[in-house]
């Protein structure tokens, strides 16, 4: 009795480590390429488009991620008050790639395309990231709305909420259809 | 044996032992000492990288190659930071596998990504292999203004304006060749940068356990250990001794 009691319990505990330590539950891995959201996202119809950073568009930048940014230039998708953005930010010590979908200087999409961090992933959930569908930004580059956080994936989260804002200033600085104007 | 006889069969074997280990007791138990407080004293925060010790653990010093663009030096050192002489140009995954130049630009494979820099270093953007960059490509090659990324099996034709490739049936063109970084130039990188070191505490651990000495070392501190359970018999068995002598 007590024997199979035991074996039990082994056979339960090791079912749930070895369901705890799967990447499915840690969410580590690489969901879509960039190209393969570009094209979900407009259906190959959009065109590609580089945003030159100037000091004062880095600058601005930084104030928004709280670091510099790398690079000179960023690469966007358009077509028409439609732009997407896939950008980078550090979660706590490794970079989330975050596709971010802008309409008519609000968010349309957020997508985590890839996440590399043992914790946290819970970030990638469709349930997380329609918190952000209609956000705005406000004039101190902060989202207009409020994003309820994850326990255990805060830095995650900061850095959705930071890429989110990033992608809306740089799509700021697009050109935008007269109509939409 | 009488008592008297074994008392000092007894005492006899416990000096000679005790003598024997006079400095193995002290040397372990100051490093025994020190493993206790390793977090407090940050052993494992201290890298040693001495040349003769890594070369003890079979961690020789590797030289780091850099590719020379005019006077100027095109390397990775330590994690993944890629580096324009002493500054940090960009980060990619290790190892660099090619650089070549345009006229425009400088363009450095590496294993995860491709990133283009300006002529004096700054990085302009990345290609990742997320962006669309062949995960086998291992060689870039630039032919006038075609740059060409290739890999055993196939070529590509890489437009860096629109990040866009093609396949090509053939690919030509030439990159930069990897050579030594200058020693007078980059000693500290070279000393540093390409991560080869032993942390204090490890260094400790070993001498502690003797595994630093390989097997022979590991079975002398076994025989330390066990001539001190000797020496502790051996005074409790003095102590006992004494005590029947008392009586009689």
């Amino acid at each position: 009795m007590f024997k199979s009691m035991l074996n039990a319990l082994l056979l339960v505990g090791t079912a749930l480590l070895t369901s705890l330590s799967s990447p499915m539950v840690m969410g580590k891995g690489v969901y879509q390429s960039g190209p393969d959201f570009i094209a979900e996202v407009f259906e190959q119809q959009a065109s590609a488009k580089v945003l030159w950073l100037t000091n004062d568009i880095r600058q601005q930048a930084k104030y928004i991620l709280g670091r510099p940014v790398s690079g000179l230039r960023i690469r966007y998708h358009q077509h028409g008050s439609k732009t997407a953005w896939i950008l980078e930010e550090i979660g706590k010590e490794m970079p989330i790639t975050i596709g971010v979908v802008v309409e008519a200087n609000k968010i349309a999409q957020v997508k985590i395309l890839a996440y590399r961090e043992s914790r946290g992933g819970e970030v990638r959930y469709p349930a997380y990231t329609r918190q952000y569908l209609g956000a705005a930004l406000k004039d101190n580059y902060k989202l207009d709305q409020s994003i309820d956080g994850i326990t255990g994936a805060t830095l995650s989260v900061w850095a959705v909420n930071k890429v989110a804002a990033l992608a809306l200033y740089y799509h700021s600085l697009t050109e935008q259809p007269t109509a939409d104007r | 044996m009488d008592v008297k006889k074994s008392i000092i069969f007894n005492l006899r074997w416990h000096r000679r032992i005790g003598l024997s280990l006079f400095f193995m007791v002290i040397f372990l138990s100051v490093t025994g000492f020190a493993l206790n407080h390793s977090p407090g004293l940050k052993l494992s925060k201290v890298d040693l990288t001495n040349d003769w010790l890594l070369s003890w653990y079979g961690l020789e010093q590797e030289p780091i190659t850099g590719y020379k663009l005019n006077e100027n030096w095109l390397y990775q050192a330590g994690d993944k930071h890629l580096y324009y002489n002493h500054t940090i140009a960009g980060s990619c995954l290790p190892p660099l596998r090619s650089v070549a130049t345009t006229a425009q630009m400088i363009l450095a494979l590496c294993s995860d990504s491709l990133l283009l820099l300006s002529q004096d270093g700054q990085l302009i953007e990345s290609f990742s292999q997320l962006q669309g960059l062949p995960a086998n490509v291992e060689q870039v090659l630039v032919d006038g203004e075609n740059i060409f990324l290739t890999s055993p099996a196939n070529a590509v034709i890489f437009d860096a304006n629109s990040l866009n490739i093609s396949a090509v049936k053939q690919a030509s063109g030439a990159s930069i060749a990897p050579q030594p970084l200058p020693d007078n130039q980059f000693k500290g990188v070279s000393e540093a940068g390409s991560g080869a070191s032993i942390s204090l505490e490890t260094l400790v651990l070993d001498l502690h356990s003797g595994r630093f000495f390989g097997n022979a070392g590991v079975l002398f501190v076994d025989i330390v250990g066990l001539l001190m359970c000797i020496l502790a018999i051996t005074g409790l068995w003095a102590w006992v001794n004494h005590q029947r002598l008392r009586k009689q």
